[in-house]
């Protein structure tokens, strides 16, 4: 209870999209005892691992995939039927890994309205894309069946009649191995007609995008897949009505659907035993940047942040006090410095109460030595090159913010335009079609938030300069 | 392709079980109930599936927009309709959202507006400042919005450092004009091609600041309907090419007008300058034109001031025409025609003539004794032939077209018969899930078709019941049959008016429609003829060449219908028009005429619809308008006509027929049963020949009358259309 | 005695500007010269589609129209507005349409039936 009261404040603080299971976190007056909920959170110890062969040490393929354990007792999952499958999803909290964090139970849910006559499709994103992000490349070409597995329980639990796997382009071997394991599964008779004997019809396709990082958005996939420009769709319809060739369809991330089957075989409360309340379950973490052994690692939700770079990724370069600022999830979240860090968990919703997010935990670490202003710079080059162009704030917005930028980085403005370029960059957020444009607003605005001195300093020195040198 | 391929698929496996929202069944609906929205704390109910910024406009607050368009698919790319609804941490894009129950819409709260002026000051960023320059200068969107929503400076402050976006302007053809480094990315325009043209030539390349939209290759916009895209733009990037740097919109005077180039009588607004037509513009008329009109109505208004007879013209002793005037042109009519009988006299009326001067040539040829009064343009007299108007007229009406649910076309091509009628039959194609048969060569409509055949051996197996089609005609619920006039030129066009008819007949017992319910169509290719049928002119010139006049006039007559060799020998010819083309070739004395856009007149479209031109120039020089001149002529006859003022000329019509008088509306005609039995069938026998519409490909579409003729835009067209088929693209 | 009273009579009749016939005939003739100076510029001014000629015709028919007028004070008048005329159309207080108002003879009347209306070309 003790745990409870403390957390509940901070839970109703949090400002999150996703609707809070709040059942839990509210006052209460039973007399039951209250569950017991960990303090400490991390490391995942091996018998809670998911992704075991995340490191392609093994045999990628079906038989090294049935002795790690997959397609273990599919067919019984698929026969339970579908809201058997959604209890457990929903029951073991798993939140979406692509970055918005949407509760997946809820998610795959919509799906399950009265048929119309049209068919139902799942897609799975694996446009991978996200600058500091490498988690769902490392699932396809060393885990691959461990997806096709989950399409074919996420695929029964929203009755789906077949998947579409679209892969970002650049992956090359990943879609090669991911074919391969296709092409395994079915002449398994895994998947297909009657996929694992359990009378259930269902087909894999996996589908290789054009390389843009903007067919990560699933309204924008959905295009693509259609063989349109990937340009995001308006919302609603919502895919769970409009979907894929106008039919419903669900979108869901390569590490969301991979991790569904384990969850069926070893139950919704073990995944919920891991992790904080609302941020259960393991997590693949990306770290990336000034670190002294760079890695992928699946580690238990929660864990700090400090912890988790210096135990997998050998710590900062430097020393922890070396570091000057962590990206937390993915390139689209605001950058935390070295004082939030300290003491950070990694979830979503401590990175929310931190101003900033998960998104596809992909830590992107800069110590000292690093050029703050100019990586972000880049970063803001990176969303300019990858707008899709259609709607106005983001295309001529972030083209703007890239210009901004650049003279920052030579410090080549004037401290006014600091301001400007935080209101310029509070147009873009929210006033777009999808989340690229507040994506790209928010590094700066995380830039202007916890470096601004470093901003000012730089123009001074700019103007000091450019006096000396006439 | 627009339409969803589900959509059809459920709809022809399931049946009936799913019908789309949008097709409208014969049986009243119950009323939806409305959803309760409050526009700024104002009450107003609107109907579910309706936007937030429909439901703003029902409470008469406008939203400023720039990709959205009623009649056009929604982007919501522009993002200047953001409002805020409350309970929502975002400001909405009103043009996409569909309104909720108890919604709450603030249009000009902080927020709001602050979303606003975010999105103008992004929009102006990039655009170039060259409004002084700019066509669009007066009625541009951007501009007006930014006055009104945009903040009072700028704070673009890199213009000084890396300077604003320049796009490499696009060569579209001889109609549009391209600046594009002024675009918005509203898409507009390839929304407009894509769903309402029918032509996939637009759309964007590249992606983010560098997205430009164009034809992807450099070609020409192929389509009839190109020029829409000129005011579907709310900036200066697609401006017309013909009207570029010549007039401001607040010097010109707009009249509002009528078409002529078609059957369809388009509402125009023809903007005048100095006694010039500067430019023509279309007016909204949601039973006819909606608000498109076609390239040939827009653009062909600079034939208006090419070719033009100025002055009355008098062959002369060595047979040479020599300007006269107007009194000497009249008396050497008035000193040939003594002597001549009125059964020696023929008239042959054109394809642009008003019926005020169709009136006036029938009373006056009628008073000379003279019956044979015919038109350019063919059309069946056997039988019941022009006796009962049902039997020439498009009877389901244009905006009918939307209710019906199969349309069969014989013999025409609509694309360039009739754009716009055609742009409203792919609409229907899209939304109602109208289904489309041909009979005739196979052109490219824009939208898909069942081709039945070329030959009208298909109409009689159709007529006959033995077709697979019948089926598809008889399990209709609102058949339409529609028979281009074009082929009814044919030298068998009685034998098939006569089969279409007992066709069409066949398929109203045998389908569902109701009695009020009209299955034939005759759609028709030029602006005269319905009011020419309607005043008991006789269709075609046959009666011409068995009379072998000794005195022929033509009224607009261009077509070469009739020549030299038809007519006795030495026979004199009068003609009277407003251009110097075929009939004032082989005419003794010319009388110069007034264009559709000099004089008050009243055409009567296809449907049989009388809609009214008003006056926006003078005739040129010593031209007059039409009925005057055969007013004058025939005092100088000596067989005054009994009216001097144009409401007089209309009293006269209204004795004639009410129906022209009747402006706007629609008088029914229903009498298909009696028109058939009065037909006796059998007369001609139908021919083999293949149904071959003369208008086939864009090049055959841009020249068709006098005006189109001496238009050097269209000539430029046909070029470009050329050069465009032979293009690798 | 009575050429007395026929001179005091003359006496108390009191003159405008001109004692004698001499007098008022140089005013006339000052007058008249002063238009006839002032036509080119006239034409020239106001634009009218008038010739030079035509207008110094036009003075002469005006100051011919009065020839028959003996009376001193009369002859006076006349050239006192004769003289406002000069004035005012010197200094282009007039307009246009008040200088062809002295050719208004020349003006063609409209004709009135159809086919006069018609040949001359304005809407009936």
């Amino acid at each position: 209870m003790a745990s409870l009261s403390r957390l509940s404040p901070a839970i109703g603080m949090v400002r999150s999209q996703a609707l809070a299971p709040l059942s839990t976190a509210v006052r209460t007056n039973t007399t039951a005892p209250p569950k017991k909920e960990k303090t400490k959170f991390g490391p995942l110890s091996d018998e809670d691992r998911i992704f075991t062969n995340l490191y392609g040490r093994h045999d990628w393929k079906l038989k090294g995939a049935i002795s790690r354990g997959d397609w273990y007792k599919t067919k019984e999952i698929v026969e339970k039927g579908h809201d058997w499958i959604l209890k457990e999803i929903s029951t073991s909290g798993l939140r979406g890994r692509g970055g918005a964090g949407f509760p997946t139970g809820m998610k795959w849910g919509f799906m399950n309205k009265p048929s119309d006559g049209r068919p139902k499709y799942l897609v799975v994103n694996a446009d991978e894309g996200e600058p500091g992000t490498c988690k769902d490349r490392e699932i396809m070409r060393h885990d691959p069946h461990k997806l096709i597995e989950g399409c074919l329980v996420a695929g029964r639990s929203m009755n789906a009649c077949a998947a579409y796997i679209y892969i970002r382009g650049e992956f090359y071997n990943e879609a090669s191995n991911l074919q391969l394991a296709v092409k395994e599964a079915y002449d398994a008779g895994l998947i297909g007609k009657n996929a694992c004997g359990s009378g259930y019809d269902f087909d894999i396709v996996v589908h290789r995008g054009a390389g843009a990082y903007i067919c990560g958005e699933e309204t924008a996939l959905i295009e693509s897949l259609e063989g349109k420009q990937g340009k995001p769709r308006l919302k609603p319809p919502f895919p769970a009505d409009v979907g894929v060739f106008g039919c419903p369809t669900t979108v869901a991330n390569v590490e969301t659907v991979a991790v569904a089957p384990i969850i069926c075989r070893r139950g919704g409360d073990w995944f919920a035993g891991l992790g904080r309340e609302r941020n259960r379950g393991t997590k693949l973490f990306n770290i990336s940047g000034q670190v002294n052994n760079p890695t992928t690692v699946e580690e238990e939700m929660s864990i700090p942040l400090r912890e988790l770079i210096e135990r997998h990724a050998g710590g900062v370069i430097g020393g922890w006090d070396n570091l000057l600022a962590v990206i937390p999830g993915g390139s689209s979240t605001p950058l935390i410095p070295k004082d939030v860090c300290n003491d950070v968990l990694m979830d979503f919703d401590a990175l929310v109460q931190a101003q900033t997010g998960l998104g596809t935990a992909a830590l992107i670490v800069m110590n000292k030595n690093c050029d703050i202003v100019r990586c972000i710079s880049r970063l803001i080059d990176f969303y300019k090159h990858e707008s899709c162009g259609q709607c106005t704030p983001c295309r001529e917005g972030v083209t703007w913010m890239m210009k901004i930028m650049h003279r920052f980085t030579s410090g080549n403005a004037r401290p006014e335009e600091i301001d400007m370029l935080y209101e310029l960059s509070k147009q873009i957020e929210g006033h777009t079609i999808c989340a690229l444009g507040d994506g790209a607003a928010w590094p700066v605005q995380g830039l202007i938030r916890h470096f601004r001195p470093v901003l000012e300093q730089r123009m001074a020195d700019y103007g000091q300069q450019k006096k000396a040198t006439g | 392709m627009l339409r969803l391929w589900p959509l059809r698929q459920v709809v022809s496996s399931a049946g009936a079980r799913f019908i789309p929202a949008c097709q409208k069944s014969t049986a009243p609906e119950p009323a939806p109930e409305l959803v309760e929205v409050f526009v700024n704390d104002k009450q107003v109910f609107v109907e579910p599936g309706t936007t937030v910024l429909q439901a703003c406009a029902v409470a008469g607050i406008e939203i400023p927009r720039f990709c959205y368009h009623e009649r056009l698919s929604i982007a919501g790319n522009c993002r200047m309709c953001l409002v805020e609804v409350e309970r929502s941490a975002k400001p909405i894009a009103s043009c996409a959202m569909p309104v909720m129950k108890g919604m709450k819409v603030k249009t000009d709260s902080p927020v709001t507006k602050k979303a606003r002026e975010g999105v103008m000051e992004f929009l102006l960023m990039n655009h170039p400042l060259d409004c002084p320059i700019c066509d669009q200068g007066g009625e541009c969107d951007l501009q007006d919005q930014s006055m009104n929503f945009g903040s009072d400076k700028s704070r673009f402050t890199d213009i000084a450092f890396t300077g604003k976006r320049a796009v490499e302007d696009k060569n579209v053809g001889p109609l549009v004009k391209t600046i594009m480094t002024r675009c918005i990315h509203c898409t507009r325009c390839i929304r407009f091609a894509s769903e309402v043209a029918g032509v996939e030539d637009l759309g964007t390349t590249g992606r983010g600041n560098e997205m430009q939209v164009g034809t992807y290759v450099e070609k020409m916009l192929q389509s009839e309907l190109s020029g829409n895209v000129i005011d579907l733009c709310p900036v200066g990037a697609l401006t017309s090419k013909p009207y570029a740097f010549t007039a401001r919109p607040w010097e010109t005077r707009k009249i509002e007008s009528i078409d002529v180039m078609d059957a369809l009588g388009s509402n125009i607004v023809v903007s005048m300058r100095t006694n010039e037509v500067m430019r023509v513009l279309p007016r909204v008329n949601e039973d006819i034109n909606e608000e498109w009109i076609s390239d040939k109505t827009r653009f062909a208004y600079d034939g208006l001031k090419r070719q033009r007879l100025t002055t009355p013209f008098l062959k002369d002793a060595n047979g040479q025409l020599m300007q006269t005037d107007w009194e000497s042109a009249f008396l050497a009519i008035a000193r040939k025609l003594q002597g001549v009988e009125g059964s020696q006299m023929a008239a042959v009326a054109g394809g642009l003539v008003d019926a005020e001067a169709l009136t006036s040539l029938k009373d006056l040829m009628n008073r000379l004794g003279c019956e044979t009064l015919c038109t350019e343009e063919i059309f069946p007299m056997d039988g019941s032939g022009t006796d009962f108007r049902s039997n020439y007229l498009m009877n389901t009406t244009i905006a009918g077209v939307e209710e019906a649910d199969v349309v069969l076309f014989i013999g025409t091509n609509p694309r360039f018969e009739a754009p716009v009628f055609n742009a409203r039959v792919r609409k229907s194609w899209i939304h109602n899930d109208l289904k489309v048969a041909m009979i005739g060569a196979p052109v490219d409509l824009t939208y898909e078709y069942e081709h039945l055949g070329e030959t009208v051996d298909v109409i009689e197996k159709l007529a006959g019941g033995n077709h697979p089609f019948c089926k598809v005609l008889e399990s209709a619920k609102r058949p339409m049959v529609v028979m281009g006039s074009s082929c009814l030129q044919r030298s068998d066009g009685s034998a098939l008016h006569f089969m279409v008819s007992t066709l069409a007949n066949r398929v109203k017992a045998a389908s569902g429609a109701d009695a009020e319910w009209r299955v034939l169509n005759v759609l028709h290719r030029v602006a005269s003829q319905v009011a020419a049928l309607d005043l008991g002119y006789s269709a075609g010139v046959s009666g011409v060449r068995e009379a072998k006049p000794q005195m022929l006039f033509l009224l607009g007559a261009d077509e070469g219908a009739i020549t030299r060799s038809d007519l006795a020998d030495g026979a004199f010819v009068v003609y009277q028009g407003h251009h110097g083309d075929q009939g004032a070739q082989m005419a003794d004395v010319i009388l110069p005429g007034a264009a559709y856009t000099e004089k008050d007149a009243t055409y009567v479209n296809t449907e049989g619809r009388a809609q009214l031109t008003r006056q926006a120039v003078t005739p040129p020089g010593m031209a007059r308008n039409d009925w005057k001149v055969l007013r004058a002529l025939s005092e100088l006859l000596g067989v005054t006509l009994p009216y001097d003022k144009l409401q007089e000329v209309r009293q006269r019509m209204a004795e004639i027929s009410p129906t022209l008088v009747r402006v706007g509306e629609i008088e029914e005609a229903n009498f298909f049963k009696q028109a058939i039995e009065a037909t006796k069938a059998g007369k001609t026998s139908l021919g083999k020949e293949p149904l071959v519409p003369p208008q086939q490909v864009l090049k055959d579409f841009y020249m068709t009358d006098s005006i189109t003729r001496a238009s050097p835009t269209m000539a430029k067209c046909v070029q470009a259309a050329t050069e465009a088929e032979s293009s690798v693209h | 005695m009575a050429s007395r009273a026929v001179q005091q009579g003359f006496k108390q009749v009191k003159p405008i500007l001109s004692t004698n016939h001499h007098e008022a005939k140089r005013r006339v003739l000052n007058l008249y010269k002063a238009w006839y100076r002032q036509i080119p510029y006239v034409v020239k001014d106001f634009d009218v589609p008038i010739s030079v000629k035509m207008g110094r015709e036009k003075v002469r028919e005006m100051f011919n129209k009065n020839k028959h007028i003996t009376d001193i004070r009369t002859i006076d008048l006349l050239v006192i507005k004769g003289q406002m005329e000069l004035v005012e159309t010197a200094q282009i207080w007039k307009q246009r349409p008040h200088i062809m108002k002295y050719f208004e003879d020349t003006v063609n009347e409209r004709p009135a039936d159809f086919l006069g209306k018609f040949y001359d070309g304005h809407d009936p």
